[in-house]
């Protein structure tokens, strides 16, 4: 018996050939024909667009949705009186300081 | 890995399949099916590679508008078959069964003989190729898909480990690794099928 690694190495010469010799397979001619029905099928590429068309139709595909949102908190504040919720919280920070005021004079 | 001539020329066409000049695709489709049939059927069992060929073709075709001529376009498209192969195998693995099959009694006489100190040149010369094959098939069936591909790319074929690396897309070092580890397998596969 071979030392390891020439058993090796005659098994990879070996191998390598037969290997080689699958290239040696007879293959049909029809599938090219099926290749160009299926592309004519696909039609023409779309080319990739580039970062700057990317980002513009990024810009366009949110467009929509960020009218949608304004429109819907100008809504939302309309309804929701935001005025007198600033009028209260006026209140309190002139009553607490009222409060301190009576509290430090002694009254 | 050969090195073209400049495939300006291929890029023109690309050009013009991108620009919407779907049959120009063609020019590309008889120029390379050579090299991709070859490529497939070193990877590929016989009845898959007509099937595979056309999926490589097609994958090229729509990838076309990513092609930017960095590497040559053949060079291109081997990739694109590459990784074809390597899926065509996780698919097949993934659905097949376990082989338990041994190699037969023909089979291990003819591998003891191979690397026994009888084997020479003339051995090569002479043993059947068929029985060498079917000891490949045999053993690269017991190997994972992707031991598969390393070792049949680094081993079989001789690529270097950054062709490799660029035709999976994996990294020099994964390949590296890899294909120390598969051809431990391989081997270990092989002297285990020998009754001693």
């Amino acid at each position: 018996m071979n030392s390891p690694k020439t058993e090796h190495e005659v098994l990879q010469a070996i191998l390598r050939k037969a290997y080689q010799e699958k290239e040696n397979v007879e293959v049909g001619d029809q599938w090219q024909q099926e290749v160009m029905r299926r592309v004519r099928e696909l039609g023409t590429l779309q080319p990739t667009p580039t970062f700057p068309e990317m980002l513009e139709q990024l810009v366009w595909r949110l467009a929509p949705v960020t009218c949608l949102l304004i429109f819907g908190l100008t809504v939302l504040f309309a309804v929701s009186d935001f005025t007198s919720g600033y009028e209260v919280f006026q209140l309190f920070m002139n009553g607490t300081e009222e409060l301190t005021f009576a509290l430090f004079a002694g009254l | 890995m050969d090195n073209d001539s400049p495939t300006s020329g291929d890029a023109e066409i690309v050009g013009q399949v991108v620009a919407g000049d779907v049959h120009a695709f063609e020019h590309l489709l008889r120029k390379y099916q050579n090299h991709v049939l070859i490529l497939l059927k070193k990877h590929l069992p016989y009845d898959h590679i007509e099937e595979t060929a056309q999926d490589v073709f097609i994958r090229a075709y729509k990838s076309l508008p990513t092609f930017r001529g960095e590497s040559s376009f053949k060079q291109w498209l081997s990739t694109i078959a590459v990784r074809a192969c390597y899926d065509f195998w996780r698919k097949h693995y993934k659905s097949r069964e376990l082989p338990m099959s041994s190699l037969t009694e023909k089979n291990q006489v003819w591998l003891e003989e191979a690397i026994s100190a009888q084997a020479s040149q003339s051995f090569h010369e002479q043993s059947l190729q068929k029985e060498a094959r079917e000891i490949l098939d045999w053993a690269l069936d017991r190997l994972s898909a992707a031991d598969r591909m390393v070792l049949e790319l680094v081993y079989l074929e001789g690529y270097s480990l950054r062709e490799t690396a660029d035709l999976l897309g994996w990294s020099i070092a994964n390949v590296k690794v890899r294909s120390f580890r598969s051809r431990k397998k391989l081997h270990k596969l092989l002297t285990q099928a020998i009754p001693r």
